[in-house]
């Protein structure tokens, strides 16, 4: 059952608009990854989904419910930025939201006690937030929003400074809440990150979904069995090569990449270029690097 | 619905209330400030119990309450920002009258301490409180509420760094301050500022407040000083609210 249905989606600031007709769904038990460049619009999207921008047409809604009308409780988002009490310790920030939230007596107490154990954050539940490191911090940013169990939990950027400990554990909790049956949005630039862990990828570009599935459907994106990164001071003569074979050639972030239709070894590869002046050849899988940069630099997308 | 609110006010007041106990800093300078005030005017002008109880009602309405009351929603909205909690709450089901009247309840707290350190002093000293508690109140209420009120005015207007926090107070607030009769009787201005002293809602809270307190004046005494005070603090109220709507606005654009 989907419980965030965007569709159809416009949004525009003046001349400029940054929603084109936008469409998506998120499903309970899913992870959906939103991934986009810059000013490809998830910022307005996620605004949206809060209600913090009304859609120029097209519909956002949770559960069926607009999300001009849904209670805000059956929302939490974890900002991109760490926003805390400084002043106030772990546990009195916790307070506070999940008070605002709603929570309140035994309940709230168990909830802000779980959450605190759920990143391992027990022992400094009563140091002040100004006092804890980035990454203690960012883990007290994400769990405020779980206080209230809400069906729709929007991630933006959640692992940023974390270190590879702290990123672990968090995913566990992700992980964990998509098994409770929670609908994610997740928006990051740690693509390695959506490979692994969503269920569902969408990708924004010019304000509308262009490419979107499982990380299986996206793979068909490009058309290769293996990626060979080749380095040479004469890349018209490695262009020439490749169109003489019929293969596809891409640079991606400054890489000269040959789509291989078929698996093929290293020395396969090497005699394909014989004669051209070549100082590494190395073979990759199509990642989903690979494919968002596909399909961002490409003009048919 | 009535509980929502009320659960919301007391988190909101108890927050900011916190996290002054955690600063101290703040708390403790906003008691100290009339302390010594007091001391020093209750003795420049004789030191006799009643230049304490003349002293005291000017020194709580108009230099305690306006630093602690004015200044305080605009170092908490001020901190909200950097902070970037501000988003936080908009998406969060906090009401915008939760936030406001809970950011008032906490400032009425920190009032009401101020009162028992200045009347504690004024008491010390042989002073007493002549007139009606209700109506004392009555007047601290509503002074509270158009510094709180002007405090959002500003704070959502002008507090983007912390040296905008501190412009408008010093140089619009302490001129008032002098005028409205804080620091020295009204009585001593010269006839074209006197004129102009009665424009300035500091004026009319101190003459109200003085009245009350040391001169045991009732609310026909004081009817018109109270009239002008309930009109400022309905007008610095909307300006408060208009301010900060507008504020939020634009942030919900970021």
């Amino acid at each position: 059952m989907a419980i965030l249905e965007i569709k159809e989606v416009t949004k525009s600031f003046g001349e400029k608009r940054v929603l084109n007709g936008l469409t998506f769904n998120v499903f309970e038990n899913e992870i959906y990854g939103l991934l986009g460049p810059n000013g490809s619009g998830k910022t307005t999207t996620i605004n949206i989904i809060c209600n913090l921008l009304q859609p120029d047409s097209g519909a956002a809604t949770i559960n069926g419910i607009s999300v001009s009308k849904v209670p805000k409780n059956q929302i939490g988002i974890v900002p991109q930025e760490i926003s805390l009490y400084e002043n106030l310790t772990c546990t009195e920030n916790l307070w506070f939201f999940a008070t605002i939230y709603g929570l309140s007596g035994e309940h709230r107490n168990k909830q802000i006690k779980k959450c605190l154990e759920a990143v391992n954050m027990t022992g400094n539940a009563d140091t002040l937030v100004g006092k804890l490191s980035g990454g203690m911090k960012r883990r007290i940013n994400v769990i405020i929003a779980l206080l209230h169990r809400p069906d729709l939990l929007i991630l933006d950027e959640p692992t940023v400074g974390l270190d590879v400990i702290s990123r672990n554990q968090l995913w566990e909790l992700i992980l964990n809440l998509k098994k409770q049956g929670k609908a994610i949005l997740l928006t990051t630039h740690l693509l390695e990150e959506v490979e692994n862990f969503c269920s569902r990828i969408g990708i924004i570009k010019n304000g509308r979904i262009v490419a979107e599935g499982k990380m299986e459907d996206l793979r068909k994106i490009i058309h290769a069995a293996k990626l060979a990164i080749i380095e040479s001071n004469n890349r018209i003569a490695i262009y020439k090569r490749a169109e003489e074979y019929g293969l596809t050639y891409r640079l991606y972030g400054g890489d000269l990449m040959i789509w291989l239709q078929k698996p093929m070894e290293i020395r396969e590869v090497v005699d394909l270029f014989d004669g051209i002046p070549v100082s590494s050849i190395s073979l990759k899988p199509v990642s989903l690097e690979h494919i968002y940069l596909e399909v961002i630099q490409n003009e048919d997308y | 619905m009535i509980k929502k609110y009320y659960y919301e006010i007391i988190a909101v007041s108890r927050r900011i209330l916190t996290e002054l106990l955690h600063t101290r800093n703040s708390l403790f300078f906003w008691m100290l400030f009339p302390f010594l005030m007091l001391m020093l005017f209750g003795f420049i002008d004789e030191g006799t119990s009643r230049s304490f109880e003349e002293s005291a009602p000017g020194i709580l309405i108009g230099a305690a309450l306006f630093f602690s009351c004015l200044g305080g929603p605009i170092a908490t909205i001020f901190a909200e920002r950097k902070q970037l909690t501000l988003k936080r709450l908009l998406i969060s089901p906090l009401s915008g009258i939760s936030y406001f009247l809970g950011i008032f309840m906490a400032y009425l707290v920190i009032a009401l301490g101020q009162t028992l350190v200045v009347y504690g002093v004024a008491f010390f000293f042989g002073g007493t409180f002549h007139g009606s508690i209700l109506l004392g109140f009555s007047i601290i209420f509503l002074s509270v509420a158009s510094y709180v009120g002007l405090g959002f005015f500003f704070g959502s207007k002008f507090a983007r760094t912390a040296e905008d926090v501190n412009g408008p107070v010093a140089a619009i607030g302490v001129p008032l301050l002098v005028l409205g009769g804080t620091f020295f009787p009204p009585s001593e201005l010269p006839p074209y500022l006197l004129k102009i002293a009665y424009l300035d809602p500091i004026f009319h809270m101190n003459e109200a407040f003085k009245g009350v307190s040391a001169n045991n004046l009732g609310w026909s005494e004081i009817y018109d000083h109270i009239i002008f005070l309930i009109i400022f603090t309905i007008l610095s109220l909307l300006m408060g609210i208009y301010s900060y709507n507008r504020m939020l606005n634009e942030e919900k654009r970021l």
